[in-house]
């Protein structure tokens, strides 16, 4: 089964420990979400994957192969990245966007369009596609990075918070276009602090919990523990309200106090 | 879409037009004196315009998408101060009589070195769209100190020579030049055109770029060394031509959006028909003398640059 691996992934900057120690797995289909605190190592950890962050040591695979040996076009069949903020293209519409996630395929320029429209239509973006890329909302310009995403046709995916900044309703929606994702056996890797978004998946979802550059805990995200697992993660008591039917949110337990949202 | 395909069209005819028609125009062409002047003055002339015109708009589409700066090119990041620079240095020290291959090297070191420069200190702070363009003043005047310097402690004759030059012209040209000019900015030009599905790939961001397969630093460097060369080609033979490779790629971006698709091969069709056109009315404009055409261009680019400033900063306050 082909597999991305971190196996025991350090990173160091300027002295300071962004990574310690990180032993993770993601399977082709699997969706595991990796939760901790502001500055515990989540997007460190997708920019090491990517090969913008150095390594000091440990080993990151893909299908058993050290990402470091691969080129920068083998790596970028393996892996796909959604980054925390999304750049607005000047000039460009939402298919011709989509289409530049076409790099590493030689094809003809006329191909890329077309898989970008295919993409686009995948996540229901369809009516974007010839709209110019500044004029698009929030919601929209994810959309269309998730069908950057589905267009470039990974091994695996990388997402950085990606309802970030969104209104609740184009939050969940997110995260159901992300499952399509999955459903096409992407494994998806996905950094988050709103555990509650994770409700909005299709099928099993394996949290992983980092905390001081390690990966303290891994659960399900259906497993009872859960709760004292992430309070203990985060620092602060949550409360758990659950309707009976399998769905849960988890509350920070001080209320008076603001939760942040961004990393 | 089908205007998109006449204006691209359009472009073409333009540039194809302008450049047939530049040489029957300007004084009066008869008998053995007319052939001489069509033949040996005129064409070399415009084919040179051409060819330079197309190095420096597709030079500066390519710098626009590299620095992700709409108004980076040559004159404003500083690599055309640094050819500058580097062809004063060969012609005041009159290395091999400052012929013009080794003019070549010298301006392709200077523009070289600068744009690697530039390229640093945007990799360092690419945060902030104006820090490429405020290190490319510092970078042209300090390279332009340097180059007074030069010409400071030149002899007269160097002197003349270098004043001549700087002043930007394409008159005194042979087919001898043109065969000089032609393989390097046929490279430059064919580098960047074959760089096009990188640097499209490359505007949507530059890490996202790398996520996509895109070979970031390598990338650079090929378009930095080849963009350089082209300008230190033109910089050499002419002069500093200024703003060429602003007002071409921005007037392409108005009339067929903004792709760099497009844009690219589009800026060096519309920049050869643009600079023979320049050239034609510097030629034609005064009757009785001509005006180099750097001051044409500087004269059109100045303040076009100003008003894309303005424009800039409207939405941002």
């Amino acid at each position: 089964m082909s597999e991305l691996e971190f196996l025991e992934v350090g990173c160091r900057v300027r002295g300071r420990t962004l990574l310690d120690s990180v032993t993770l797995r993601v399977g082709r289909g699997e969706f595991v979400a990796l939760v901790g605190a502001n500055g515990a190592g989540k997007s460190t950890l997708l920019r090491c994957a990517l090969g913008t962050m150095k390594t000091d040591r440990g080993e990151i695979r893909v299908n058993r192969r050290s990402i470091a040996t691969f080129s920068a076009r083998e790596r970028a069949a393996a892996l796909s990245w959604l980054p925390q903020h999304v750049g607005v293209v000047e000039g460009a519409t939402a298919q011709e966007v989509v289409a530049a996630a076409r790099f590493r395929f030689a094809e003809s320029f006329t191909a890329s369009l077309r898989a970008a429209s295919a993409a686009l239509e995948e996540v229901k973006a369809e009516s974007l596609s010839g709209l110019p890329h500044p004029r698009l909302s929030g919601g929209e310009r994810q959309r269309v990075a998730i069908a950057s995403l589905i267009a470039q046709e990974t091994q695996f995916a990388l997402l950085d918070e990606p309802a970030n900044h969104l209104d609740p309703r184009q939050q969940i929606e997110v995260y159901e276009w992300i499952s399509r994702l999955r459903g096409r056996g992407v494994g998806v890797l996905c950094v988050t602090h709103d555990v509650n978004l994770l409700a909005a998946v299709e099928g099993e979802v394996r949290v992983a919990g980092l905390c001081a550059g390690r990966v303290e805990f891994e659960s399900g995200f259906k497993d009872a523990a859960l709760r004292e697992l992430l309070s203990r993660a985060y620092g602060t008591e949550l409360h758990e309200i659950s309707d009976g039917a399998g769905s849960r949110m988890f509350v920070a337990a001080r209320l008076h106090r603001d939760r942040g949202t961004s990393t | 879409m089908s205007t998109r395909a006449f204006r691209i069209v359009v472009v073409v005819a333009f540039s194809i037009a302008i450049t047939l028609v530049a040489p029957f125009l300007g004084g009066p062409l008869s008998g053995d004196q007319g052939e001489f002047i069509f033949w040996r003055l005129r064409v070399p002339r415009v084919l040179v315009g051409a060819m330079m015109g197309a190095t420096l708009s597709i030079v500066g589409a390519v710098f626009q998408v590299l620095f992700s700066n709409p108004l980076a090119e040559a004159s404003t990041v500083g690599t055309a101060a640094g050819a500058t620079m580097g062809t004063l240095v060969a012609l005041v020290l009159g290395v091999s009589g400052g012929a013009l291959p080794v003019v070549v090297v010298f301006a392709f070191a200077g523009a070289f070195l600068v744009s690697l420069l530039i390229a640093a200190i945007a990799s360092i702070r690419h945060n902030s769209q104006s820090d490429v363009l405020l290190a490319g003043i510092a970078i042209s005047l300090a390279a332009t100190a340097i180059s007074m310097g030069l010409q400071y402690s030149a002899d007269m004759q160097a002197l003349f020579t270098a004043t001549q030059w700087s002043l930007g012209h394409i008159a005194q040209v042979n087919y001898r030049g043109v065969l000089l000019l032609l393989p390097l900015v046929a490279a430059s030009c064919g580098v960047c055109l074959a760089l096009s599905r990188s640097l499209y790939s490359f505007s949507v961001g530059e890490d996202l770029a790398r996520s996509y397969g895109v070979n970031v630093a390598r990338l650079r460097a090929v378009a930095l060394g080849f963009g350089s060369l082209g300008v230190a080609a033109c910089v050499a033979w002419c002069g500093p031509i200024a703003f060429v490779g602003l007002v071409v790629p921005h007037l392409i971006r108005l009339l067929v959006g903004a792709s760099v698709r497009v844009v690219l091969p589009l800026s060096c069709v519309g920049g050869a028909g643009y600079l023979v056109l320049c050239d034609l009315v510097g030629r034609t404009l005064l009757p009785t003398r001509e005006l180099p055409v750097g001051m044409i261009t500087s004269a059109v680019g100045a303040p076009a640059l100003v008003l894309l400033l303005l424009r800039r900063r409207a939405p941002e306050a």
